[in-house]
């Protein structure tokens, strides 16, 4: 069971090198912020995976547990609980960064970064 | 437990939603913003030092180790936590009240983002957490590109944006140094985490402690602003409104201390961790001040020199002795009221002017002779003028590297303080004693009167601070004695 453990962290790592490779080579700006979110579920992921326990119970105590047999066998609750509240900043940033992709397509036209992101002196020549 | 401690970001974390939900309702909005800012570096003051324990969780003892540990999130009020809270709290209700002064019309959603950053801000330093920490510095981040996008400036949203994707890198970064040391320690409060790795329970040599330090120290190189990230940081003082800029600053500087202390307590056993701090500070004070000089648009010219005075704060807690993070912590109270007062001297010529291009400037001292005289003491603080506070703060940083066994240090950095003030005392020169030029109107256009008393009250702390040094170093170095 312990693979399991293995293959989550294989797959979080592979989630950060392909949204690293997404947010820095790719010039369309969603398919960058994709690659972005990538890397964020990937740490996620490397978290939840740090919380695994084969075998383990859900960790929540319930009515007649033997709290001995519950203290061995659950799964240890926080990087779970810390995930959780990354999902939601994560999620809040992604809007904050969407919201700002709309208002520039609607000015520049294009989804192009090396357009919209340019210097502001090329964003000037653009305008022009 | 001290009840007020939690109240340091309750206040202007419920502040923000209040004024933002009732923002249609202008005389309202504006009084309660008014009287929340005013509490901001109150409440400090009047709050007892300890630990405040989230839920009443206290530490408990581990029978089978005998180790202590933190079920809750734990806040942390000392001297150093105190003095910063009060001084952020300050500018925030300064930037409030100059907001309110300039504008009929105030928004609801900028005022909560001025305080929604303060809240964060407030939390990275009073928190014993590293998560905690991370989840504050995030919303510090929404709370920055928020501050920027709002402004009226060219090209602010695409500044906003930039700085959101390099963030976006950056921060998840950090998380993943944070899960090697949950996974490493089985812990996120720092306390544990440090008990962890003294008491012999991790490898400090092992790749994941490694590996946690280098994607942490990247996650505070975003924050700081400090190379590779000193273009993008300068980028958005200069296309936030003047009065952002100067908060947006403080952001900075103060969630660049409230990273570096809780690495400084988990990864000061590594002689890599000094040698790195040290790099990337000399390398800042480098760049900013370098690159200071080449800038035409002089709000792009405050925020390299800021870049570069992030420089002397790292270099600071570099050295690693309690007399030099001591001058490190004093230079970063320094840099935020100093650099505080230049971007809002500077926006004052702006408002009057609408002109950025010093090349563009001229003649102002006649104009306006209170702001040129402030800017002047100011810029001179900056480069470390006696008997001004960033005199006292750079000459103790200066000892320090000499009492490391440095001097090439102190050398670096006096020669970057002597083109801090090259840089400045040109610029003034173009824009404040050289010949007005014939196209650039000045009639009817006046500086706010808000912003010229809210330079004053920072020019008179500033003084005072160059005069009695001791006030506040002698706290802070009780506090580092104690991480030590």
């Amino acid at each position: 069971m312990a693979d399991v453990q293995l293959i989550i962290l294989f797959t979080s790592m592979a989630l950060v090198v392909i949204g690293l490779y997404a947010a820095i080579f790719v010039d369309n700006i969603i398919k960058k912020i994709i690659g972005i979110s990538f890397i964020e579920e990937g740490a996620n992921l490397f978290i939840v995976a740090i919380g695994y326990k084969p075998g383990g119970v859900v960790p929540i105590l319930m009515p007649g547990m033997d709290t001995s047999w519950f203290a061995t066998n659950a799964a240890y609750p926080l990087p779970f609980g810390l995930v959780l509240t990354s999902i939601v900043i994560g999620a809040s940033t992604l809007a904050v960064m969407l919201a700002l992709v709309m208002v520039l397509y609607r000015r520049y036209g294009t989804l192009s970064t090396k357009v919209m992101l340019a210097d502001t002196s090329k964003q000037e020549e653009y305008n022009e | 437990m001290n009840e007020l401690i939690p109240l340091m970001v309750i206040v202007p974390l419920m502040a923000a939603l209040v004024i933002s939900a009732f923002s249609r309702f202008n005389t309202l909005t504006k009084a309660l913003a008014f009287i929340v800012a005013l509490c901001l570096p109150i409440i400090p003051l009047a709050s007892n030092y300890g630990l405040h324990y989230f839920g009443g969780y206290e530490p408990i003892l581990d029978n089978v180790t005998n180790v202590m540990y933190h079920p809750a999130i734990t806040y942390s009020f000392t001297f150093l936590q105190q003095i910063f809270i009060a001084g952020v709290g300050l500018l925030t209700f300064l930037v409030v009240f100059i907001y309110l002064t300039k504008y009929r019309k105030v928004s609801g959603p900028y005022l909560f983002l001025l305080f929604l950053g303060t809240a964060a801000v407030t939390a990275m330093i009073l928190t014993d957490d590293i998560f905690h920490m991370f989840v504050f510095f995030e919303i510090l981040a929404l709370a920055q590109v928020g501050i920027v996008a709002a402004s009226s400036i060219d090209y602010s949203y695409e500044m906003a944006l930039k700085y959101m994707i390099l963030g976006s890198i950056g921060s998840p970064m950090m998380l993943l140094g944070i899960g090697f040391l949950l996974a490493l320690t089985g812990s996120v409060n720092v306390t544990d985490i440090v008990a962890a790795v003294h008491n012999g329970l991790v490898n400090v040599k092992s790749p994941v402690f490694l590996l946690s330090l280098g994607l942490i120290f990247f996650g505070w190189l975003y924050a700081s602003g400090l190379p590779p990230f000193h273009t993008i940081k300068s980028g958005i003082y200069s296309k936030a409104e003047p009065h952002g800029a100067a908060l947006l600053q403080s952001f900075t500087v103060i969630s660049m201390i409230s990273i570096v202390l809780i690495m400084f307590r988990i990864y000061s056993t590594l002689p890599i961790f000094e040698v790195l701090i040290v790099f990337f500070s000399i390398l800042a004070m480098i760049l900013g001040v370098s690159l200071a000089l080449t800038q035409t648009d002089f709000r792009r010219m405050i925020g390299f020199l800021a870049v570069g005075e992030l420089g002397f704060i790292g270099l600071g807690i570099g050295l690693g002795t309690q007399f030099a993070i001591t001058a490190g912590l004093f230079q970063a109270l320094n840099e935020i009221i100093i650099t505080a007062l230049l971007f809002i001297g500077f926006g004052a010529i702006v408002n009057a002017t609408d002109e950025v291009d010093t090349r563009k400037l001229g003649g102002l001292l006649a104009q306006h002779p209170k702001v040129s005289i402030m800017l002047l003491i100011g810029g001179l603080a900056m480069a470390g003028v006696p008997p001004l506070s960033g005199f006292q703060s750079k000459l103790m940083l200066v000892q320090a590297s000499l009492s490391c066994g440095y001097p090439e240090l102190s050398i670096l950095a006096i020669m970057v303080s002597i083109a801090t003030f090259v840089v400045f005392v040109k610029t003034y020169y173009t824009m404040f004693l050289k010949p007005k030029p014939k196209e650039l109107e000045l009639e009817g256009k006046e500086v706010p009167r808000s912003m010229i008393i809210v330079m004053g009250v920072l020019l008179v702390i500033i003084i005072l601070l160059g005069v009695f040094p001791d006030v506040v170093t002698n706290g802070i170095s009780n506090f580092v004695g104690g991480i030590l």
